[in-house]
């Protein structure tokens, strides 16, 4: 044979090898991540535990058909000798033991030792537990989205771990406390491990809710492609701090900011809690943050990441520019201890209402609409069509000028209620003093309420003239919410109600909402449930949808936003506030008390719901009511009786009177 | 380019080569009729050694290979809608050649017209040939031949958590005529027994599952196909149903060795009829153990007293414990301790776990007498 030839032949085979290479060397990759996968959950395997709920606290939910937290097995992870880590998940806050079910099917009775509350953990001292295997540790700071992440739980099965396998989508989230991942995370999975490719420990999986805790506690998440994990260096920080028993806080500095957009507005003071860190700072609404801890500030989300992984009695620097009202600009500095809570706000108002604010209204003297007949307002000689330019109160150093309700709200946010407030108002031209004294928010409904505001509709020439009943139909929206909206073009305060579900919502049934409607300038919209007997959680997504759908027709009044329920729609109504959180200025739960499962966070400035309960049918339903009261009494809320009602009817009036005060100052 | 290395391509072959210009051969040679073959062989060797390994390598197809190979097998059903009337659809796997279709039992074979368009269009009206209730499963059939099938054989040994799955199946509907099914990838997340729920109703299968780390829940997904890396089929996507524990929805498969008892059991007409959720039960009393009574659906079995003299007294067991597992089931209502203890066959260990005062105590009951239901 010519050598030449058969060399040349050789080229021309590894040239057509070369052509086909590529489909052949894709085939790998599937079975060596089979064995990569299995290898690194082997090595975290022995550390991975089961928790079992106990039968005590697993709570029906009444009429929410959806999972409640607590309510089966999950997963711990052994962080210690005798000490396992997992979450509130698992182990809700008023639970102190709990089941754990070891690698080798045994049982171990478990207390908890302490709890992390702004992450959701809890540590649990247990008995006669396997030595665990060391925990590899990946630095925070070496983690690179996109690489492996692998979430690792026991909530199937005692027997063999679970696995779900995604990447690591971000570093830094849930205002600094957590990795986010795509790997499915879930119950199932929560207090389980998230490993890397090698078994290394990236952290430790929980619900971070973004907002703080109510019923949903951010579970609702676990399909959509987002999920957390704590960073385990953060947790070996606090870890000795946890075991002697200490339980931490999230802290809070103790201050609301002006604007509503709450990531990219502008970092300024809203309201300053009495008696907070804040306050013993010397920091005052108007304040602008400029930097913390050496971090330069330049929107309101740079403030919450700043101070979001922070626990009550850590340290802070802040320093804020401060312009007084002649214009001279001053830089303060201040060093302040965070605390783990503030006591219960109370709101003072002096009796009026202001005139609604578009999106892009002025902001400046605050005209007034309305004033409460009986108010400290009405007393001090105050009327319709004042204009509140600046106000002085006990704390701050001189007048705070007035821009817009806002900036007046949170004057008034920093101020006990029974303090002395000077207003200075103008009236035709002329400026006077006025000394208030301020009082705390009455809880019940006054008789009579601002004049509808909403420039149409004379309520005796019928309501057919002065209101428009529509479906609030979109692109993404199966079964439309019906809205009652009283014609006009100004804002319009709003009222969800969710009565006992039914599924769909018929335009019959806006024909008892027309009259209130119209009288007090207030748009109704009457929410469907997508199951026919029952209200869940995506019901909650239909009512923001609907609210959205609503603004796009007609602008909303922000301040004067109520949602109202009854029958099982009254925990519905508490849920979508919740979820509205100090978008809602109030909810009432018609012939009903609060939900079982209602957790009461202690009111705040930004959040602090007018709460309307009751009255209840039979005398046992009564005492649950009264005793919600004064629940809700003790941590600030102003709440009030609804009157007896024993029409079938929804008490349309009342609402309506009830959200065209909800803006009351 | 195996073809070529077989003798009978030699011709074209060569002619290829001739008009390759980076071939460094120099035209003239290859025109001389007899050096033909001197010209070929220094090629026969080498595509030899090509083909053998070609052949290695080939143990190991690519996903997209598998994938390939794997959707032609899967078919989309059409038939009578469900409540909202837009779930009229779902997913079939063909495991005969002569056309025999296993897919979920649900509403949409309630039609009397099932249509079965396959990976290639070709339309088929499918005969409903049996339901096995107790798994879901329906076998269907199609007139047929040769077409691509699955051999479904049960498992020598299940898939652990982490093994690579593909799912195919016709999700949302969106694959009309002859286009490909939908290909999602995962991993196994776990292999347990099923309970689960739709709506406030049980699933009535008991066995063991796939939980699968896959968004497989779908509406049209039911009824496809879960293969490993190599093609092979584990398992049939179920219907959209939530576990019963956490209230969360499930992705998991019916795995392979379900698929052949219930399609055997489908084709003998031995299809079981009773429901699994009818197992027997076994009163704790018989035992001497009294537990509080049911108040709510849901009332913690704590042990109200024990009957004196009884296997309950000898073996430790007080009023007030709070039973929380029997044997290695965890136990969390009264309900489940009767089922748990249904579950064991007279003369069976009866041990139970329970809580006092904050600690757990092991408690061994003797063996399980013959007992009558409550």
């Amino acid at each position: 044979m010519n050598m030449k030839r058969f060399a040349s032949g050789i080229m021309a085979t590894a040239a057509l090898a070369a052509l086909l290479a590529p489909t052949r060397a894709t085939a790998e990759p599937t079975l060596a991540e089979e064995a990569a996968f299995q290898g690194a959950v082997a090595r975290v395997a022995a550390a991975v535990v089961r928790i079992e709920p106990l039968a005590l606290t697993a709570a029906a939910g009444a009429g929410v058909a959806e999972a409640a937290p607590g309510s089966g097995p999950s997963t711990g992870t052994i962080i210690a000798p005798g000490l396992v880590l997992t979450t509130s998940f698992a182990i809700p806050a008023d639970v102190n033991d709990a089941v754990v079910v070891v690698p080798d099917g045994g049982r171990r009775a478990a207390r908890v030792r302490s709890r992390d509350r702004s992450r959701g953990l809890v540590l649990l001292a247990v008995d006669g537990l396997p030595e665990p295997p060391p925990l590899g540790e990946v630095p925070r700071a070496r983690l690179r989205p996109g690489q492996w992440a692998i979430a690792v739980g026991r909530g199937w099965s005692a027997a063999a771990p679970t696995v779900a396998v995604g990447i690591v989508s971000a570093t830094n989230r849930a205002w600094g406390r957590g990795v986010q991942t795509d790997a499915a995370v879930s119950p199932v999975n929560y207090g389980g491990p998230l490993i890397d490719i090698t078994g290394q420990v990236i952290g430790i999986l929980a619900p971070l809710p973004a907002e703080p805790a109510g019923m949903t506690e951010g579970t609702e998440l676990y399909d959509a492609g987002i999920g957390f994990a704590v960073p385990l260096e953060d947790i070996l920080a606090v870890l000795p701090r946890l075991t002697t028993g200490e339980s931490l806080d999230a802290g809070i500095l103790g201050i609301t900011y002006r604007s509503r957009d709450q990531i990219n507005g502008e970092p300024v003071i809203g309201s300053v809690r009495q008696g907070s860190p804040a306050a013993r700072a010397g920091l005052a609404p108007g304040d602008r943050i400029a930097v913390i801890d050496g971090h330069s500030i330049t929107r309101v989300a740079d403030a919450r990441h700043a101070i979001g992984p922070k626990h009550a009695g850590d340290a802070v620097a802040v320093t804020v520019e401060r312009t007084d009202a002649t214009g001279k600009a001053s830089r303060i500095e201040a060093t302040t201890t965070l605390a783990a809570e503030m006591p219960p706000w109370r709101r003072a108002m002096i009796g009026v209402v202001a005139d609604a604010e578009g999106d892009d209204a002025e902001r400046g003297p605050v005209r007034i609409a309305w004033v409460l007949a009986g108010s400290p307002a009405e007393q001090a000689g105050i009327t319709t069509g004042d204009a509140i330019e600046s106000i002085v109160s006990g704390r701050n150093a001189g007048a705070t000028a007035i821009e817009g309700r806002a900036s007046a709200a949170g004057v008034l946010a920093g101020v006990e209620p029974g303090e002395r407030i000077t207003l200075s108002i103008r009236r035709d031209d002329a400026i006077r003093e006025i000394e208030i004294d301020t009082i705390a928010m009455p809880g019940d409904v006054p008789t009579d309420g601002p004049p509808a505001a909403s420039g149409g509709g004379d309520p005796l020439a019928g309501p057919l003239n002065a209101v428009e009943v529509v479906k609030l139909a979109g692109a993404d929206i199966a079964d439309p919410a019906v809205a009652v909206i009283p014609t006009g073009t100004g804002p319009v305060g709003v009222l969800v109600w969710a009565g006992i579900p039914h599924g769909k919502v018929a335009e019959a049934e806006a024909a008892s909402w027309k009259a209130a409607a119209v009288r007090h300038g207030v748009a109704v919209v009457l929410v469907g449930s997508a199951e026919p007997a029952a209200w869940s959680r995506s019901d909650i997504a239909a009512v923001t949808r609907a609210l959205a759908a609503l603004h796009a027709r007609r602008p909303i009044d922000a301040t004067r936003i109520g949602i109202a329920g009854t029958g099982a729609g009254a925990a519905f109504a508490w849920m979508v506030a919740e979820r509205l959180g100090p978008a809602a200025g109030g909810v009432a739960l018609v012939e009903a008390a609060l939900p079982q499962r209602a957790v009461v966070t202690p009111a705040e400035p930004a959040a602090g719901w007018w709460v309307l309960l009751g009255p209840g049918g039979d005398d046992a339903a009564r005492d649950r009511v009264a005793a919600d009261q004064r629940r809700l009494d003790k941590a600030g809320y102003p709440v009030g009786l609804m009157p007896q009602d024993d029409s079938d009817a929804p008490p349309a009036e009342i609402l309506c009177r009830w959200v065209s005060v909800l803006g009351l100052l | 380019m195996k073809k070529g290395a077989k003798k009978g391509g030699e011709k074209s072959v060569r002619n290829l080569f001739c008009e390759l210009p980076w071939l460094a051969m120099p035209a003239k040679a290859v025109s001389t009729s007899p050096t033909w073959k001197r010209f070929l062989t220094p090629f026969v060797i080498p595509f030899l050694i090509l083909l053998i390994t070609g052949i290695a390598v080939a143990a190991e197809p690519s996903p997209q290979e598998v994938i390939a190979h794997a959707a032609r097998k899967v078919v989309k059903l059409y038939g009578a809608g469900g409540l909202s009337s837009l779930e009229g659809y779902q997913s079939g796997i063909l495991v005969a050649p002569d056309g025999r279709i296993i897919t979920v039992a649900s509403t949409v074979l309630d039609s009397d017209e099932i249509d079965c368009v396959l990976d290639d269009g070709r339309r088929f009206v499918a005969k409903l040939v049996g339901i096995d209730p107790r798994r879901e499963l329906a076998v269907l059939q199609i007139e047929a031949a040769d077409l691509p099938a699955f051999a479904v054989m049960p498992e020598d040994e299940p898939s652990p958590p982490g093994t690579r799955i593909i799912a195919l199946s016709n999700m949302f509907g969106v694959a009309v005529g002859d286009e490909r099914v939908t290909a999602q990838r995962g991993v196994v997340a776990a292999r347990v027994p099923l309970e689960a729920r739709r709506g406030a109703a049980e699933a009535p299968f008991r066995g063991s599952v796939y939980v699968l780390d896959c968004t497989t829940n779908n509406p049209g997904s039911p009824g496809g196909a879960v293969i490993n890396a190599r093609g092979r089929l584990i398992g049939m996507l179920g219907k959209e149903l939530r576990s019963t524990d956490s209230g969360i929805w499930l992705n998991y498969a019916l795995p392979a060795s379900e698929l052949v008892a219930g399609s055997e059991a489908i084709l003998t007409g031995t299809v079981a009829t009773t429901p699994a959720a009818d197992a027997p039960r076994f009163d704790p009393r018989l035992l001497g153990a009294i537990l509080m009574p049911d108040l709510l659906d849901r009332t913690p079995p704590f042990v109200e007293s024990i009957a004196p003299a009884s296997p309950a007294a000898r073996a430790g067991l007080r009023p007030d414990d709070l039973v929380i597992a029997v044997g290695p089931r965890s136990v969390t209502t009264r309900a489940a301790v009767e089922q748990a203890l249904g579950v064991l066959a007279p003369g069976d260990p009866v041990k139970m776990t329970v809580i006092r005062a904050g600690t757990l105590v092991e408690i061994d009951l003797g063996p399980r007498p013959r007992g009558a239901t409550p």
